[in-house]
């Protein structure tokens, strides 16, 4: 246990021109341990992996793998010395079996270079008694979830005999149910005698699977201790520098009237997009509902259903008590405020400018935005506007004509959030607004929800993310297979709850891990 | 009976070319490759062909040309679309317009003829009596007695659909297709992949451009690959890459460029059934895409 594996002395990574990623690191992890290495989005830890796997250069600073100096240019020179890392983003082939997605680059051959199916197929199997994996060698990766996928990932490294795993933040991808089978794998591989390393944001999950602990901040080690030494007040004390509120910040408040009323909504599949059926959701002034749910299981298509881009079967759809199932995108936005998921492409065009982008939608509908009745734009109210946006919600930027990507993801974010909360709509409709935001960003935007809710608006808010959820929701939908699988108020239920529907009321984690 | 006879032969004679390319296709196609290039690869390669067959008195040499000269221009593609990253569609349409370009001035240039160029000293590629199919009655007027490319491609279409669904190679191949970056991460370049599909379609094209100049005829045509290079790309994209499939596609084809032979005789002028081939693709499209849109 005690003996150091690797040591990482006096890492120094900066990004041209100015961006000090990692600010001579120094952390050793040990052999046969999990070392789970936290902080904010930006502190540095994906980095500091990257740098030990060969993916990014380090500018300074020496890795001591096994006791000698080690630099690895590619990953696969990491692979071969034993380090396998497995990456949020995962890189399988769904058209591909769980054997083939594993053998792929390192193939058993045979006569005529054929692929040794028997050799191959035996060996993977091997690998997943081993490791009691509970996977199908034989299963297409298209059709296992999203779980099993990840299992697929390990499964590929451990097969080129790795004994030290990197883990970037494995259970961002997970329900509740999925991650302490998970972590049993984990422990089980570190029994065997592998060395995991854990990256991960979630503090809960860190101090009950992990060893020790390395906090990272702004690219800086703040500390490495033992989990069993640390409380989750500590660790977010070191990660962001100050103290941290855990608990809802939501004051009591009794809900208006209805606003959005969406009725027996149901829609056709559409190139394997899941269909709705039967959705109903009531959002009063003053309330936001969340929607929780595994990915793909019909979220996305309820937003897409409410701000008129897919049509609906059948359902009824108000909003402030005028009926819109059947008006057009234009008028449901004048009632309507618009955050979608994906602000690069369809929250905002990357190549127009700060100004162009704040004032879409604005300008169609707020006729002080035009001269000459409409065929023209008046610039001096346009760049005003864009001022507003800038001042009030805090975007820090250049000139307004500068092109929006230019933006860092947390002031884009600013700059939809700005437009659309300026629209004055009675209803909002946000999907996802902080994915890929760090701490601070995402602390702003649940002020912005919070103060949404003080004035009174109606709020939807689908999110992948629970703790996000119970802090602002006053209640839980939860979304399975295009259906509204269960509708919680959030004081009266628990993340286990909530995680039991989203897997569609199955106890499918435990019955995984017991056949 | 002879004219059963007649329309099976012809239909493999159009069949040949578009089946020959479309492999070399299917191999792009697997990686992940727009490759548009087949057209202009196999009319390099006819024009190599008769150039080799003419001056090095060898079909056989002939043939090693014309698979060189398309190697030459699946060479500037992986340049190009591999290397260098320039759009793959782009690269396609210049490569194709170069080759009608070159082969044109070529031919004025070195045989100072123009529209096209035939003469005794070019050497075709023979043909083939199998040996005991040969003297089975039927059978043997059915099945022996083609080009030698003919058979090259028939045994070609079988072994593209053993080295991309039972080889090595195959796997990353189409892993290269699937998700490049899945097989980056697995230690295998999908650019090395990618530049070996590119090589194996220009020596598949090679081919197809010496049954052009070489098998059924003796000369070489300004333009004479005519579309046969679109065609199969059109059969890979419709059969989504499937050898087998692309050998049924391109008997239909053949079979229905025969017939324009046939009709030429006939009143209906040759403007009209040449068009043929050209009417069943679109006709093809659009019963393929009927039934897809039905599936789905």
């Amino acid at each position: 246990m005690s003996d150091v594996l690797i040591d990482l002395q006096h890492i120094s990574k900066v990004f041209p021109p100015d961006t000090v990623a990692l600010a001579d690191v120094s952390v050793s992890f040990k052999a046969g341990e999990i070392h789970a290495l936290v902080g904010e989005n930006g502190a540095g830890k994906s980095t500091l992996m990257n740098v030990l796997y060969g993916l990014e250069h380090r500018d300074a600073g020496d890795i001591v793998f096994k006791g000698a100096k080690v630099d690895f240019r590619t990953p696969r020179e990491a692979i071969a010395a034993g380090i396998g890392m497995v990456h949020q983003e995962m890189l399988l082939i769904p058209e591909y079996t769980v054997w083939q997605n594993v053998v792929l680059g390192t193939e058993p051959v045979g006569m005529f270079g054929t692929v040794d199916v028997h050799r191959a197929r035996e060996g993977v199997r091997r690998k997943i008694e081993e490791f009691q994996f509970n996977l199908e060698a034989d299963a297409l990766v298209g059709d296992i979830s999203v779980a099993a996928r990840q299992k697929v990932e390990i499964l590929k490294l451990l097969y080129r005999n790795v004994s030290v795993l990197v883990l970037d933040e494995p259970t961002s991808v997970l329900t509740p149910q999925e991650i302490p089978q998970l972590f049993g794998e984990l422990q089980r591989l570190r029994d065997k005698g592998h060395t995991i390393i854990f990256i991960s944001h979630r503090l809960d999950e860190v101090l009950s699977l992990s060893d020790r602990v390395t906090v990272m901040r702004r690219g800086k080690v703040v500390s490495t201790s033992a989990s069993s030494s640390l409380t989750k007040q500590d660790l977010a004390r070191q990660m962001v520098g100050r103290e941290v509120l855990f608990t809802s910040r939501r004051s009591p408040q009794e809900p208006g009237d209805v606003v959005l009323s969406a009725h027996g909504l149901s829609s056709s599949t559409v190139e394997h997009h899941s269909a709705l059926h039967d959705v109903t959701v009531e959002v009063h002034s003053g309330e936001i509902i969340g929607v929780a749910g595994v990915e793909g299981n019909g979220q996305f298509e309820l937003v897409n259903a409410i701000i008129g881009l897919i049509p609906l079967t059948s359902g009824r759809l108000t909003v402030g008590g005028r009926d819109i199932t059947h008006a057009d995108i234009l008028a449901r936005r004048s009632l309507i405020a618009f955050v979608p998921q994906d602000r690069g492409k369809m929250g905002a065009s990357g190549a127009a400018s700060i100004l162009e982008n704040a004032i879409m939608t604005h300008h169609i509908l707020d006729p002080s935005f035009s001269i000459a009745g409409g065929l023209g734009l008046s610039h001096r109210r346009a760049t005003a506007f864009t001022e507003q946006v800038r001042k009030q919600f805090a975007v820090s930027m250049g000139r307004v004509g500068d092109s929006f990507h230019s933006l860092s993801g947390g002031n884009q974010q600013k700059v939809i959030l700005g437009r659309e909360l300026l629209l004055e709509t009675p209803f909002v409709l946000m999907d996802q607004p902080t994915r890929g935001l760090d701490v601070g960003s995402i602390e702003y935007v649940h002020e912005l929800l919070l103060d949404l809710r003080r004035r009174r608006r109606a709020v939807l808010l689908i999110s992948a993310d629970l703790d996000e959820l119970f802090m602002v929701a006053d209640r839980i939908m939860v979304m399975w297979q295009g259906r509204v699988a269960a509708d919680l108020a959030t004081d009266a239920t628990s993340r286990e709850e909530v995680g039991y529907y989203m897997l569609g009321g199955r106890e499918t984690a435990h019955a995984e891990t017991s056949s | 009976m002879n004219l059963f006879f007649g329309l099976v032969s012809a239909m493999l004679v159009g069949a040949t070319p578009i089946l020959l390319a479309a492999i070399g296709g299917t191999f792009t196609y697997y990686a992940g490759i727009f490759n548009i290039a087949m057209e202009g690869m196999m009319l390099v390669g006819a024009f190599c062909g008769v150039l080799g067959s003419f001056f090095l008195h060898s079909w056989l040499l002939g043939i090693c040309c014309a698979i060189a000269g398309a190697l030459v221009m699946a060479g500037i593609f992986v340049l190009f679309a591999v290397r260098l990253h320039t759009d793959e569609f782009l690269t396609g349409i210049a490569l194709n317009l170069f080759a009608v370009g070159l082969t044109t001035f070529l031919l004025r240039d070195i045989f100072h003829v123009k529209g096209a160029f035939t003469d005794a000293g070019i050497r075709a590629i023979p043909a083939l009596r199998l040996p005991l199919i040969d003297s089975i009655p039927i059978l043997g007027k059915l099945l022996s007695g083609y080009n030698l490319i003919v058979y090259v491609a028939i045994l070609g279409t079988g072994l593209a659909a053993f080295v991309i669904f039972r080889t090595r190679f195959g796997l990353r191949l189409r892993s290269a297709g699937y998700n490049a970056a899945c097989l980056n991460s697995s230690g295998v370049p999908a650019s090395t992949i990618r530049i070996c599909s590119l090589i194996i379609c220009g020596v598949y094209c090679g081919l197809a451009g010496a049954y052009l100049s070489l098998g059924s005829v003796r000369l070489f045509a300004e333009n004479m690959s005519a579309g046969r290079g679109w065609i199969s790309l059109a059969a890979v994209i419709l059969v989504s890459g499937n050898p087998w499939g692309i050998a049924i596609i391109s008997l239909l084809f053949g079979f229905f460029d025969g017939l324009t032979v046939f009709l030429q005789g006939s009143q209906i002028p040759t403007q009209f059934t040449a068009m043929i081939p050209y009417i069943a693709t679109l006709v093809s499209l659009y019963f393929y895409s009927i039934r897809k849109v039905r599936r789905s």
